[in-house]
């Protein structure tokens, strides 16, 4: 099948998947296009319009510092984004490689996944904050933190569906034909396992985003000035009750989002090899 | 069944003592002399230095290792920095709330998540079905503190049926009434929980009905109810199961959001005030009790998952 | 009398929003007593249309989209599903062709067989339990008395078809159909169990539709013979009739393959070419391509039923019995 085709029976039938994807195509553009489609400076204190309502000039009302909401916003996408495929990033390369390397080579598995074992002793909200504690409140340690809470998950599914291909003949096939490791796990195994890791990666880009959020909420995330959608939540939630508006939007956006890429995942899913499809968690 | 226990409870002590040794570790991570970072900003030299000496932190990494954990084992795991009392004794005063909370929320998940999921399951792909599975994968997408914060508006400020914070222990005036403190803030942890759990049942009731036996149980002249519930949601109980247990294994760290919204005193707010005083002695027994309870939990749903299975042998 | 009788059945499959044909225009007869065998390669349509008669198809792809099926006079498809239900299990049991899985593996297999006799009869616990060791008896189950509180991953893969059997049995039904009760089992387990149907048959009175791959299985064990390719019966007669006369080239291509033992391997060796996928499209007849016998008339006409001796009926331009 070719890719058109292959994206387009993903897609058939599904109303809402659908309508999720053209939904996170628009947060990737306010992301790359923020500087050109915020109205406002999104870091500028402005002490005469605090707390404004919705309206002109100000489409989405103001902070309680007087930030433009919706310059926040649109800024809070490129947040959105960048956590999303940074911990996807690390989880799938550093989760992946130590799942399949584990899998594949026996002896090193019987260490690694013992110490994958060890971490997933720790429930991932509180590895997260333990990890949060040792480093500095910044973009790049939160990436790093939930990069590093996903690829646990990850080492162990991909284990496991290493080992299963493992056993596959055509693997035989290929150590007879004098293939070394390295071709045969970049070669032979990787690409059988390219739409499952699609799937997990969609998971964990729609997990990121409330593990992110939460951090964000307890003041162990991003720093506090760096406009993103959690930190516009818990920046304004004492003033739910005046300005009820500067929360609902942003948690709209982050719930929208969420969902859209649950949805993806989800139809994704579906799609993959069948042997797969019961590793994969997700939602 | 006895032997079965011993034996998968011998399998987690290495686990668990690796996880300890991460936990010992903690301490010696954080950058500065841990002797003065267990007793805070305010210690005089002297106390430094007769912990230290306490410690054996001119020994090697493993004797005060193992110097640590004899001491856990005896239910010392330091002095708070905040509260000048034994950790032990902080943690203990959260643990009626926390489990309180979990156990409530459990509830609800039991409550909503099992009907729902197997109707959703009974009713694949009718309008009930997709209504239920897009309405679980939308709530597993709400933030908790957001949906907290509205509930409380709601409900709360609102309405006034329920406190919106605060937690008075049951042993307090109002007795057994004061779980109304806890209402909101379990239908909040439940949320994207039960959201999770019906997701699964249908799943695997749906796994299970394509199963050969489900046609054999059929062709009995079964009413299509007890196939549902006897013999397809009942098989896919085993892996549920499995699930529930994760579920309140986790409820207590996962709490910790929903605690801070709701300032519950229970476990979790306490993690996440330690962290921002600093109060790392706190912190470091808090880690170790909940991945012992996470690890003690999970080593029950393994046990409740073989009486459920007849094919897992107890030897 | 005649007990099941079924009339111009046509079974389709729902895919990607079209109906694919899978059974067509399916008839026969069974009477009280009898044994009637069906007989053809893997994927014609035998286990459907068993599932058919049973009322088993309900959420599947499968749609019944024409004919009748009449037991003991009524029209099973216009039943309301209680009426249904309560001719399921109770007056026609069937069994399955995987032992090893058709088994709830959670129950224990006593517990399993009396649910059929509490769902049909007001018995009391005691009295089930009675009965489930007669069952276990009769099906020849050595030590009742302590398999029935065994689960069926304890039970070898002839003592589970036993099983299924006696549950099949617990209510005395007037039909049974049992598709492949065999295939999955060792040769010298087959025989047994199939010799166990034979005598339970003699002692009940019930008829029997036996499904399989094994010519030699259905000489042996039944009464008429109905011969199926991709979806249809295209020679129908007693079982001596059909042996001294094998008329359908297809028919006899199956005598010429009949494995000796591994039941699994492909009838392929003796019929040339493969069974055809339900979407091909075949004009004329659907076996013309692997015929021998296949003439010009073969790929543009589709031959009916026509008799080649008294109650004797095969579809086919060529028939190639000693009568033409
Ligand atoms: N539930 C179903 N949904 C879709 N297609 C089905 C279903 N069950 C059977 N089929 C298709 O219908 C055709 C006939 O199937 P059936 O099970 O009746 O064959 P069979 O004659 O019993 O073969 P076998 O000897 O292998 O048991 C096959 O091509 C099969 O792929
Ligand atoms: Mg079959």
């Amino acid at each position: 099948m070719s890719v058109p085709a292959s994206v387009a029976s993903v897609f058939r039938g599904r109303v809402l998947a659908t309508a999720g994807t053209c939904w996170l195509l628009v947060v990737g553009i306010a992301a790359v296009g923020a500087p050109l489609l915020a109205p406002f400076d999104p870091l500028e204190f402005d002490p005469f319009v605090r707390l404004s309502e919705p309206g002109w000039p100000h489409l989405l009302g103001t902070d309680h510092f007087g930030r433009d909401s919706l310059s926040r916003a649109i800024y809070g996408a490129r947040m959105a984004i960048l956590i999303g495929s940074g911990s996807v990033l690390i989880a799938l390369v550093a989760g992946g490689l130590i799942g399949m390397l584990s899998a594949y080579f026996v002896r090193l598995g019987h260490f690694l996944m013992r110490v994958v074992d060890v971490l997933m002793a720790f429930p991932a909200l509180l590895l997260a904050l333990v990890l949060m504690t040792l480093l500095d409140r910044s973009v790049l340690n939160t990436i790093i933190v939930i990069g590093i809470v996903y690829a646990t998950t990850t080492a162990r599914i991909l284990f496991g569906m290493t080992l299963k291909l493992k056993r596959d003949v055509f693997v035989d096939a290929a150590i007879c034909s004098g293939a070394g490791h390295a071709s045969i796990l970049f070669r032979h195994i990787l690409p059988n396992l390219v739409s499952p890791m699609l799937v997990q990666a969609s998971f964990i880009f729609a997990f990121a985003q409330l593990q992110a959020a939460a951090l964000d909420f307890l003041g162990l995330g991003l720093p506090p000035e760096v406009p993103s959608w959690g930190n516009m939540l818990s920046e304004e939630r004492v003033y739910v009750t005046r300005a009820p508006w500067l929360l609902i939007f942003p948690g709209a956006l982050i719930i929208l989002s969420v969902f859209s890429m649950n949805l993806v995942g989800d139809a994704l899913r579906d799609n993959i090899d069948p042997r797969f499809k019961d590793d994969i968690a997700g939602v | 069944m006895l032997v079965y226990a011993l034996n998968r409870t011998l399998t987690l002590v290495p686990t668990l003592l690796a996880a300890s040794f991460l936990v010992f570790m903690f301490i010696h991570l954080i950058p500065g002399d841990p002797a003065s970072i267990l007793l805070g900003d305010a210690a005089t030299p002297e106390e430094v230095a007769e912990l230290s000496r306490e410690l054996g932190l001119d020994e090697p990494l493993w004797t005060q290792y193992a110097l640590w954990l004899a001491n856990v084992l005896q239910g010392d795991l330091g002095t708070s920095v905040f509260f000048r009392e034994p950790v032990l004794s902080v943690i203990a005063s959260g643990a009626e709330t926390s489990i309180l909370l979990a156990t409530m929320t459990m509830l609800w998940i039991v409550l909503f998540g099992v009907p729902i999921g197997i109707v959703s399951a009974i009713r694949q792909g009718s309008w009930v079905d997709q209504a239920t599975s897009g309405g679980a994968m939308l709530f597993a997408s709400v933030p908790t503190f957001w949906l907290g914060l509205y509930l409380i508006l709601i409900f709360s400020v609102g309405l006034g049926w329920f406190p919106s914070s605060g937690f008075p222990s049951l042993a307090d005036e109002g007795g057994a009434s004061n779980l109304r403190y806890l209402v909101l803030p379990s239908l909040t942890l439940a949320a994207p929980n039960a959201a999770l759990i019906i997701r699964l049942i249908r799943a695997s009731m749906l796994d299970v009905s394509r199963e050969d036996h489900v046609r054999t149980a059929r062709a009995k002249g079964l009413h299509p109810a007890r196939v549902a519930i006897k013999h397809i949601f009942r098989n896919a109980l085993i892996a549920v199961s499995a699930a529930f247990g994760f579920t309140f294994a986790a409820l207590v760290s996962e709490a910790v959001v929903t605690e801070t919204v709701f300032s519950l005193p229970g476990i979790g707010r306490l993690v996440v005030q330690s962290i921002l005083r600093r109060d790392y002695p706190v912190i470091q027994g808090v880690i170790l009790i909940i991945v012992v309870f996470y690890m003690v939990i999970n080593l029950l749903v393994d046990l409740a998952y073989a009486s459920l299975d007849p094919r897992v042998s107890l030897k | 009398m005649v007990l099941l009788d079924i009339r111009d059945l046509d079974l389709s499959i729902a895919r990607g929003g079209e109906l694919l044909p899978v059974v067509q225009g399916i008839s026969f007869t069974v009477e009280e007593n009898e044994t009637l065998g069906i007989v053809g390669e893997s994927g014609c349509g035998k286990s459907l249309t068993a599932l058919a008669i049973m009322g088993l198809l309900e959420g599947s792809a499968v749609r019944i989209a024409g004919g009748s099926i009449h037991f003991q006079g009524r029209n099973l498809l216009a039943l309301a599903p209680v009426e249904r239900r309560r001719v399921m299990g109770e007056r026609m049991a069937m069994i399955f062709q995987e032992p090893m899985t058709s088994l709830n593996p959670v129950y224990r297999i006593g517990d399993q067989i009396g649910e059929a006799i509490l769902q049909h009869r007001r018995m009391s616990r005691k009295q089930v339990h009675e009965r489930v060791l007669e069952l276990l008896d009769l099906v020849r189950i050595p030590d009742p008395e302590r398999l029935i509180d065994s689960f069926p991953h304890q039970m070898s893969g002839g003592q589970r078809q036993r099983v299924m059997i006696a549950m099949a049995l617990a209510c005395d039904p007037k039909l049974l159909i049992a598709d492949e009760p065999t295939t999955a089992l060792d040769v010298t387990v087959q025989k047994d169990v199939l010799e166990l149907m034979h005598s339970l048959q003699t002692r009940t009175g019930m008829s029997i539709v036996l499904i399989s791959h094994d010519l030699a299985v259905i000489a042996e064990t039944c009464d008429k013979v109905a011969v199926m390719y991709r979806g249809r019966i295209v020679e129908h007669a007693a079982t001596s009739a059909l042996f001294s006369n094998m008329s359908h080239p297809y028919t006899l291509g199956l005598l010429g393959s009949i494995p000796a033992h591994d039941q699994d391997v492909e009838w392929l060796d003796a019929i040339p070419g493969r069974v055809p996928t339900l979407d091909e499209l075949i004009s004329g007849c659907a076996f013309h391509p692997r015929c021998f016998a296949a003439k010009d008339s073969c790929r543009t006409v589709d031959p009916v039923a026509a008799a080649v001796a008294p109650a004797h009926f095969v579809r086919c331009h060529f028939p190639q019995g000693n009568s033409t």
